[in-house]
């Protein structure tokens, strides 16, 4: 075992024992909180941050970074609200909007991937573009009036469970196999390690890079469309500020910033703590604020625990 | 991977690689002050209401947060890192401001709320530092962490309320004119004199140039990293205040969310003027040019009377912005073999 697995397998650990100690000190300060009935209906408000957190991982992983997933979602919700507006059925709205976020995704791919500039300035650039684009469509204003079938997708349930989280679930498993157990998982760990390396070994690093930009548009192009469901609203600031608690759930979760190292299942488990302390404080304390000092005292804490705990492992 | 001179020292060879990077450096510039220069010049010919000089002092004083801590970003993005909660930092200093200096809460003389809001600003910066260097937390990871943690701490300060009764001393200070130009005009123009004279010709920019081109070479020429990179972010924390103690007065309300996205708007304006996300070459005056272009977007929008409905596209237009200068920049020029295959990394 190398000294980078023993690392990984510190930070999981750790981060297994935080989620633990979470859930021991809510069911000891809040027991109707982790009563399965209230977990059941809070999951919904992770479904975002769940969803966007899986395409980001495997895009950090292959050393990139994508800031527009929130602007993608705004964007995506604003063209399903005007589509439906101008009376196309609900479903073909929701499809076009779905193919505009695979289309806006691509586009990040192919410039970071064809022009070779850093991600980190193609999406700081697209996401104003994109939120730009969602405000300008729809002039700020909200746009409602779905139908309840459509509203149901946000909220309704299936064999007992939301239906955007038995969604989840399908997605993370198969974005989990996909990172672990295929070839192009492999590859995105061998871009996100050494790019030269990999454009040497013959890896279609280009290609791989506009599928995972496209994913993450579709990801949140998704998460948009659920978003407004669950709301029954439609408007261009949805998902403002959404990329860097993605981003924060899987830094926490212990994919490395700089690619190269990272799962799917620390990712999850970054999201569950995230999640479930927002949800604790805000259940409990009724204080939003907190939210926010707990959530960014966890990030900073959990990759100085790790620096320190890598080194002794050095 | 440079071809040496064909006929000796004096003939037209492939400048080195450095001397490619600050020319490209310096063309960015050159655009950027170019796409400034023609959208004055066109937006005056469609309006010449556009020149009045009520209407440019506006244009100037708004952008003026942007350009101060844009100086400070830009010496941050040069050595190789990225400060993202400047932002959030700028929310928590004007929460501090008004708690201090208003009546119903300490009602502290005006110098030592000023005082107050620099050494706090630049305390913060100092901790993002020592987050970086003594922590080797990543830069983004580590701002990022701060964005979420200082928004935090504002809010629980602010407690939901607005700060609302500033007195009219403190006021000044984002309102009031001295030798017939607002006083934040002067502020903005004594620090970005200040940050271009240090980055250009003292050794510390050119301790900065070293370490952001590459750390390990500046380390082993006997540079001290970590302390450099200190004294770099500890600056745009300062900055940050002096932002805060010009633009925060401009408006009668103190409220949580003063702040929100301008990390963002700095950090554009940082890259559309020229200096490289990767650190090791750029400058302020890039910055300061973009920070200008794009504070005039909204009021360009506004004079062309494109219909009310424009000014929602502002935030579309910046975004272009920047995609054209990559654009502009990636079709003027090939990249060199070592910029072409290099990693990802912020």
């Amino acid at each position: 075992m190398t000294g980078r697995d023993r690392a990984a397998r510190v930070h999981f650990g750790v981060l297994a024992g935080l989620a633990l100690i979470l859930f021991g000190f809510a069911a000891w300060l809040e027991p109707s909180f982790i009563a399965p009935a209230t977990q059941r209906d809070l999951s919904l408000h992770a479904f975002e941050l769940a969803l966007l957190a899986l395409p980001m991982t495997c895009i950090i992983v292959s050393g990139g970074i994508d800031l527009s997933v929130g602007s993608i979602c705004a964007l995506a919700a604003v063209v399903m609200g005007l589509l439906h507006e101008a009376g196309a059925p609900i479903w073909a709205a929701c499809i076009a909007a779905i193919g505009a976020g695979a289309v806006t995704g691509a586009l990040n791919g192919a410039f970071i991937a064809a022009l070779r500039v850093h991600p980190l300035i193609v999406t700081l650039a697209t996401m104003a573009a994109f939120r730009g684009l969602a405000e300008g469509l729809s002039r700020a204003r909200p746009i409602s009036g779905f139908p309840p079938e459509f509203t149901r997708l946000g909220e309704g349930y299936s064999l007992g469970l939301p239906i955007p989280i038995l969604a989840l679930a399908i997605i993370s498993l198969a974005a989990g196999l996909a990172l672990s157990r295929t070839s192009w998982g492999c590859w995105m760990y061998a871009i996100g390690s050494n790019e030269r390396g990999a454009r040497y070994a013959g890896l279609p690093v280009d290609r791989i890079k506009i599928a995972l930009y496209a994913c993450s548009g579709t990801a949140a192009a998704l998460a948009g469309i659920v978003f407004a469901a669950r709301r029954n609203t439609a408007k261009a600031d949805i998902g403002s500020g959404l990329e860097l608690e993605v981003i924060t759930a899987v830094v926490l979760g212990g994919t490395s910033i700089f690619g190269g190292r990272g799962s799917i299942a620390g990712t999850l488990l970054g999201v569950l703590i995230i999640h479930e302390t927002r949800e604790l404080v805000s259940w409990h304390w009724h204080h939003d604020e907190l939210i926010l000092l707990v959530t960014g005292t966890i990030l900073v804490a959990s990759v100085l625990l790790n620096n320190l705990a890598s080194r002794r492992a050095d | 991977m440079r071809t040496p001179p064909a006929n000796g020292p004096d003939s037209p060879g492939i400048p080195p690689l450095a001397l490619r990077r600050m020319l490209a450096a310096s063309r960015r510039q050159f655009v950027t002050a170019a796409v400034l220069l023609f959208t004055l010049v066109a937006v005056s010919i469609a309006n010449p209401a556009f020149l009045s000089g009520q209407n440019l002092r506006d244009l100037l004083v708004q952008s003026a947060p942007v350009v101060i801590v844009g100086c400070g970003m830009t010496l941050v993005i040069l050595i190789g890192e990225i400060d993202i909660s400047v932002g959030s930092l700028l929310g928590l200093l004007a929460a501090l401001m008004g708690v201090l200096a208003s009546p119903q809460r300490l009602g502290l003389p005006i110098p030592l709320v000023i005082a107050g809001v620099l050494v706090a600003g630049a305390a913060i910066g100092l901790l993002n530092g020592l987050l970086v260097t003594r922590g080797r937390v990543p830069s983004i990871i580590a701002t990022l962490g701060m964005l979420t943690v200082l928004r935090g701490v504002t809010e629980l300060v602010m407690g939901g309320e607005w700060i609302t009764n500033l007195p009219p001393s403190l006021r000044w200070f984002g309102t009031g004119s001295s030798l017939g130009f607002p006083f934040s005009l002067w502020v903005a123009a004594a620090v970005a004199m200040a940050i271009f004279a240090l980055a250009r010709f003292a050794p510390l920019g050119i301790r900065i140039l070293a370490i952001g081109g590459n750390p390990d070479a500046a380390a082993i020429a006997r540079i001290s990293v970590p302390r450099t990179k200190l004294l770099v972010f500890a600056l745009v924390g300062l900055l940050t205040g002096v932002a805060a103690v010009i633009a925060v007065p401009q408006q009668s309300v103190i409220e949580s969310g003063i702040g929100a996205g301008f990390e963002l708007v700095v950090v554009t304006a940082v890259v559309v003027g020229g200096t490289s996300i990767r650190g090791g070459y750029g400058g302020v005056v890039g910055t300061i040019l973009a920070a200008l272009l794009l504070g005039s977007i909204r009021t360009t929008l506004v004079f062309l009377d494109l219909g009310e409905s424009a000014v929602y596209w502002e935030r579309a237009i910046q975004g272009a912005f920047i995609l054209v200068a990559v654009l502009a920049d990636h079709l003027a020029s090939r990249p060199g073999p070592d910029d072409s295959l290099a990693g990802a990394r912020a």
